[in-house]
């Protein structure tokens, strides 16, 4: 069971990265608009805080986390509901989550082939420089925070069986993760409580978290963090899920 | 065993639909408060389909037809009612249902990933239904004469006219040799051949898989072609539910006597039958169905008749009557 869903996962990796063959100059132009956050953090950072190494490793770790969390169920998988699209993968016998998933594991294959390559020259311009064993033990934190924001946007995107206005509620959630994920500034150098408050939000975990154990930061309760909020967003997305398809109604599609 | 393949019951289903009244204050208004209509589109439809059977599920635009196929296939949750598809509910969408039914819309013939070519389709299909090699390899040789998808086979399906779309989105509907076939709209858009082909394809098709087919079409020659039984839904309620022929008998009166008489004039059949159309000495007449024998032998006697011919209406101008006035 596993294994199959394992194959069908890869293959619709494979298909929806073919798929975006033809959108590779948008997928460049993505890359540089998802990097751009984190590269006015590190301008802007370095300027307040000269010769701070901590600050530069930071904010290019935090470039290459942003390319690898990225997500826009918003516009995948909400479009596919509004235009009646998603019908297609209803029909198929596979969990329907494969459809967004593999799209979305497609979508920062793309993101990656430019956003690394960009990272690299950020990295050297900038002197960033990393411990191989903290980078070793960001990885995890990476991938964790890589499905806890795709659970976190799909999990959003699902209120297209309810609303029309998903985009603004992404948006929205772009703009506290952005002030509170630790783009705007990394969570501890945040002033109480909002430091606080962006600890008990899950933005610190998609983004700020395995950029500060890249730069050497401790662990910590990082991991149980990371599996505590995609166990949140898993279930919660399995429920909403669930009541949402029983609105599906593509009149007309 | 049993041959009962769609079993639909009590079927309804209303959706509600944001209105609101046209200007710039209506839509700020709406904003805060939202209004909204219930539309019925289905209201309590009840049929059975067996296996094998190819029924023709027609109806005018809005009546309720595609609705009514989404929910047997499982994309809709209905209001009220139940559905049966071998056995499964539609809408709970287990796996073993969905390997055996396939839906395939005019409308969307091919979804998914279009940048792929048509074989790398086909192959996904494989996987994802899980069909055995040599299965695979077999059906897809039918299906490629069948189709003639040779010449499309290594093109992206983005690329692929609306007709080769069409052929590739049964192939891709087909290869896995679904029990149930929901067809909304299959020829909307082709040309006359390309119609033609599919219909006899999806003829040939049901004859040698013994599946059970419901078809919406606004053709009626696909109707005429493939559906011995019509289900006709209009307003959401099922109107006529029988042999295509009887539909005939029921909704129009009277038949048409086709008969070539050079000599004859539109004298000779006054106060006998009512002329509907002359051209080329072929007079058409319209008959009332218990006195089509009794005009029969008198237009024999009055009238010098190279050939006769009696005929029920034209399948279209019958289902044209009954969407006009209902059954």
């Amino acid at each position: 069971m596993t294994a199959r869903l394992a194959r069908l996962l890869g293959l619709r990796v494979r298909n929806q990265f073919l798929d975006w063959a033809s959108s590779w100059t948008f997928a460049a132009t993505l890359a540089v608009n998802y990097a751009i956050g984190p590269l006015i953090g590190l301008v802007v950072w370095t300027a307040v805080l000269p010769g701070d190494r901590n600050t530069v490793n930071y904010f290019v770790a935090l470039v290459g986390v942003y390319l690898v969390t990225a997500s826009f169920e918003d516009y995948t998988f909400s479009e596919a509901v509004y235009d009646g699209r998603i019908s297609h993968d209803l029909l198929k016998p596979q969990p329907v989550i494969i459809g967004p998933a593999g799209e979305n594991i497609a979508i920062r294959l793309w993101l990656g082939l430019f956003g690394l390559p960009l990272t690299i020259v950020v990295a050297i311009v900038a002197g960033a420089s990393y411990r191989p064993s903290a980078l070793l033990l960001a990885v995890p934190a990476l991938l964790g925070a890589a499905i806890v924001r795709f659970l976190w946007t799909w999990l959003l995107a699902l209120t297209a069986f309810w609303t029309e206005r998903v985009h603004a509620i992404v948006a929205f959630s772009h703009i506290l993760a952005y002030l509170l994920g630790g783009t705007a500034a990394p969570i501890a150098d945040l002033p109480e409580p909002w430091r606080w408050i962006a600890l008990a939000l899950p933005f610190y975990a998609m983004l700020g978290l395995p950029a500060d154990i890249a730069t050497g930061a401790p662990v910590g309760a990082g991991y149980l963090l990371l599996l505590g909020w995609g166990s949140l967003f898993a279930g919660l997305a399995a429920v909403v899920w669930r009541r949402g398809i029983r609105r599906y109604s593509v009149v007309g599609a | 065993m049993d041959v009962t393949a769609v079993v639909v019951d009590d079927l309804t289903m209303t959706y509600r639909v944001p209105v609101r009244e046209a200007g710039l204050a209506a839509a700020f208004k709406s904003v805060l408060h939202r209004r909204f209509r219930d539309v019925h589109a289905v209201r309590g439809v009840s049929f059975e389909v067996a296996a094998g059977e190819v029924v023709g599920f027609i109806g005018p635009n809005g009546a309720g037809k595609t609705t009514t196929m989404k929910m047997m296939s499982g994309l809709l949750h209905p209001t009220g009612g139940d559905v049966k598809v071998l056995g499964h509910t539609p809408w709970r969408r287990q796996t073993p249902f969905l390997k055996q039914i396939a839906l395939v819309r005019g409308s969307q013939p091919t979804g998914g990933q279009q940048e792929l070519t048509l074989l790398d389709s086909l192959l996904y299909q494989k996987v994802l239904y899980e069909i055995p090699g040599a299965e695979y390899l077999r059906t897809l040789d039918e299906l490629v004469v069948m189709l003639e998808l040779e010449p499309l086979l290594d093109r992206q399906l983005r690329a692929l006219s609306l007709g080769e779309k069409m052929r590739a989105g049964l192939a891709l509907s087909l290869l896995y040799r679904p029990r149930v076939l929901f067809l909304d709209e299959p020829t909307l858009g082709l040309d006359v051949s390309a119609a033609a082909a599919i219909r006899r394809f999806l003829a040939a098709y049901a004859a040698e898989t013994g599946a059970a087919i419901l078809l919406t079409s606004h053709y009626m020659a696909d109707v005429e072609s493939l559906c011995r039984r019509l289900i006709l839904i209009d307003h959401g309620s099922v109107r006529y539910d029988g042999p295509r022929e009887r539909l005939a008998v029921r909704l129009a009166p009277c038949k048409i006597i086709r008969i070539t008489a050079p000599s004859a004039t539109m004298w000779d059949f006054l106060d006998v039958a009512e002329v509907v159309a002359a051209h080329d000495d072929i007079w058409e007449l319209r008959v009332p169905r218990d006195q089509v024998a009794e005009v029969t032998s008198t237009l024999l006697r009055a009238i010098d008749v190279v050939d006769l011919s009696v005929e029920e209406p034209a399948l279209e101008a019958v289902i044209d009557l009954a969407y006009r006035e209902g059954v």
